[in-house]
């Protein structure tokens, strides 16, 4: 070709890696021709589209699709699994759900197991989310901190988001049980056993407990990202214009951190809302219904129980999709506004 | 407004000794610069002042009171960082406010104060904006602002103007000077800039490895350099420092040049002792006489306009460089020949200490 130069031809012998890497150019020629004669087709724009393909697929095989068969199965009824042979019922299920005398009181609604979910999540998620966010701003701002042995103890915080929900689950169950670990130490030290998971008030601490134990460094984290990146010439300025300290966290790191917060609020928030694994582990949602929370009341209404009823599932399925659509909603608005 | 004496400043991290005893006395309403190479303690000696690094040693002393021990927030100064340091997330009256309200004052007074250094730096437009909608030179005049409302003992400037285009850098400098003639406080400006050094201050601190190695007014420094250090590192381009020995009575030769130079000696050079002849660009002129100083080959021709420089070189000494005034047709390759002006030459002795003269 004109105006290039050869490659420079080359003695040396042709390294294991450049072996391995033969059937790699082989494959890429082959797909090459194909590819050219698609683009010449297509043109350079359309091509963008070949290549999101495969990804759309994958989404819309195991994201999208259930999605669509959860929305028709809500409105539909009937133990049937293929939604052809499900009887169409319309906004039934829905109705059902929502037949309450009052909304705030569980015990007059007709599916009475959703709404002490839906309360039980509530209350999960708030008392969770708050503490959380404490917690991991004043950890955080404490592993920020020039202390000894801070690296020791950003690991020990982050060890547990390492570790799976029923790992963590059954450690603590271990630890609270009737004669767990703990009682073990409450009663060498001469008190009386308590019995944690079985009394509705502490189960439910437990529970909010375990998932910020569990989830924590995570947030932690990110917060320690967010303080990580406000300069510390900033801080310097303040302690020129002889800003006190309290003051410093107010006006200067907390809104520099927001974005961070933020995200951490979100994430907390849908987090709490789908909560399962770790408290259906822990507490199997009692007692009685004391921690029975929606996905778990989701869980046992489709699979679990006597009678499989898929339609009122899917119905509390989409209601609790909606209820995180408008989380993400809140985040990307509130994201938005802090970036305006 | 304030004066400030450093006794015996000594700074050190663990093992590394950055600072070796600096003493210096700043007057009341003085522009000090302190310039050097990267690494020298310009930036730390700096930040001792302000407090924002503690003194290993020595005394700091701001209007005869030490504040060694007392925290930055307390001495009442003011800095304008390299980056500026600016609170993203405020307004530039927010910014420029910030400081007052921790002092407690009103909000009438605050407004007072923001709004008339606003003026005084052109920002009144822009008060409502936040940092970010501004550009660096407009940054920086906030960053000064900040510094002025709170009319401070002492102003400090870390490098204010590293940040900013070249053509930005020049009016910053000239604002800077002009303010400084404006508000009248004691200031000290750190900056490795030699042209900011000399057309800021009042006097110029040379620091090199911790330690000073003069201070002077700035022509002083540039005239009259102390060591062969301040005299190859203020001016630009450099001085050409020539290594040689003293040959006779009021004669040297340098380097492997065969003829010697007659130019007056100091008392107390004696035969065969080691020199080195320095003699900026500007004081060199290409010159057709048999008797030239020395005779160059040119390597490169930089034409500026308004000035040439000269790149040259001869066997057994470094480039050596010449100034010419307006435009000149020297080709590279050209062999020029070249004579030192008897009244602006400098020699330094074996230990790099400069001769005087009588």
């Amino acid at each position: 070709m004109p105006g290039v130069e050869p490659l420079p031809k080359t003695t040396a012998r042709p390294s294991i890696v450049a072996w391995l890497g033969i059937p790699f150019v082989l494959a890429m020629r082959i797909v090459d021709y194909p590819m050219r004669a698609l683009q010449r087709a297509l043109g350079e724009q359309r091509m963008a589209y070949v290549f999101l393909l495969p990804n759309l697929i994958f989404f819309s095989l195991f994201v999208f699709a259930p999605i669509v068969i959860n929305v028709i199965f809500s409105v539909t009824g009937g133990p049937a699994l293929f939604p052809s042979e499900r009887p169409f019922v319309g906004a039934g299920q829905y109705a059902y759900l929502f037949d309450c005398g009052s909304y705030l009181d569980p015990s007059t609604c007709r599916e009475d197991h959703f709404w002490r979910g839906v309360a039980n999540t509530f209350r999960f998620t708030a008392s969770q989310v708050v503490a959380m966010v404490l917690l991991s701003l004043l950890t955080a701002v404490v592993l920020n901190m020039k202390i000894r042995g801070r690296g020791f103890f950003r690991a020990v915080y982050f060890f547990p988001v390492l570790l799976s929900p029923v790992v963590v689950a059954l450690i603590w169950k271990w630890i609270l049980q009737r004669d767990g670990l703990l009682n073990a130490g409450i009663i060498g030290l001469g008190g009386e056993r308590i019995l944690f998971l079985v009394e509705p008030g502490w189960a439910m601490f437990w529970a909010v407990f375990v998932s910020i134990w569990a989830h924590m460094g995570f947030y932690t984290l990110i917060l320690l990202a967010g303080l990580q990146a406000i300069p510390s010439d900033i801080y310097e300025a303040a302690e020129m214009d002889a800003t006190p300290r309290w003051r410093v966290f107010l006006r200067l790191t907390l809104p520099l951190l927001w974005p961070n917060l933020i995200v951490v609020i979100v994430l907390a928030l849908i987090r709490g809302v789908q909560t399962f694994d770790e408290v259906f582990v822990l507490t199997g949602g009692g007692p009685g219904t004391a921690t029975l929370m929606i996905v778990q009341y989701i869980y046992e209404t489709a699979f679990s129980n006597q009678v499989q009823n898929f339609g009122l599932a899917a119905a509390a399925s989409v209601v609790l999709g909606v209820v995180l659509c408008l989380l993400t909603g809140l985040q990307l608005a509130l994201s938005r506004r802090k970036a305006a | 407004m304030a004066e400030l004496k450093l006794v015996d400043i000594k700074k050190s991290y663990g093992a590394a000794k950055i600072l070796h005893g600096i003493d210096l006395d700043i007057a009341d309403g003085e522009f000090v610069v302190f310039v050097g190479p990267s690494g020298c303690g310009k930036s730390t000696l700096l930040r001792i002042i302000a407090g924002l690094e503690h003194v290993s040693e020595g005394e700091i002393l701001i209007d005869g009171h030490s504040v060694v021990g007392v925290p930055a927030s307390d001495r009442g100064l003011a800095m304008v960082f390299q980056s500026y340091a600016l609170y993203p997330h405020m307004s530039v009256f927010k910014n420029m406010a910030f400081a007052l309200e921790n002092m407690g004052l009103g909000r009438q007074e605050i407004d007072q104060r923001v709004r008339r250094a606003a003026q005084m730096l052109q920002l009144t437009d822009y008060l409502d904006r936040k940092p970010k909608a501004l550009s660096g030179g407009q940054r920086q005049r906030v960053a000064i602002g900040r510094a002025i409302v709170r009319d401070p003992k002492i102003f400090l400037f870390d490098e204010p103007l590293s940040n900013l285009d070249a053509e930005l850098r020049v009016a910053t400098r000239k604002e800077l000077a002009a303010l400084h003639g404006q508000i009248g406080g004691t200031m000290i400006y750190v900056t490795h800039d030699q042209v900011e050094a000399m057309t800021l201050a009042d006097r110029i601190v040379v620091l090199r490895a911790g330690r000073i190695e003069q201070i002077g007014t700035p022509l002083d420094v540039y005239n009259r350099p102390a060591n062969l250090f301040v005299a190859g590192f203020i001016g630009s381009p450099r001085m050409n420092l020539l290594p040689g020995r003293v040959v006779g009575p009021d004669a040297i030769r340098i380097g492997n040049e065969p003829h010697m130079i007659a130019m007056p000696l100091p008392e107390g050079l004696h035969v065969d002792d080691e020199i080195t002849l320095g003699v900026r660009p500007e004081h060199m002129d290409v010159t057709a006489r048999d008797d030239a100083d020395l005779a160059i080959t040119l390597d490169l021709v930089e034409h500026l306009g308004g000035e040439t420089y000269l790149y040259g070189s001869t066997p057994g000494l470094a480039q050596i460089t010449v100034k010419q005034d307006g435009q000149t047709a020297y080709q590279r390759g050209t062999r020029l020949r070249l004579h030192f002006r008897r009244d602006a030459f400098h020699l330094f002795d074996v230990a790099g200490r400069a001769l005087r003269a009588n």
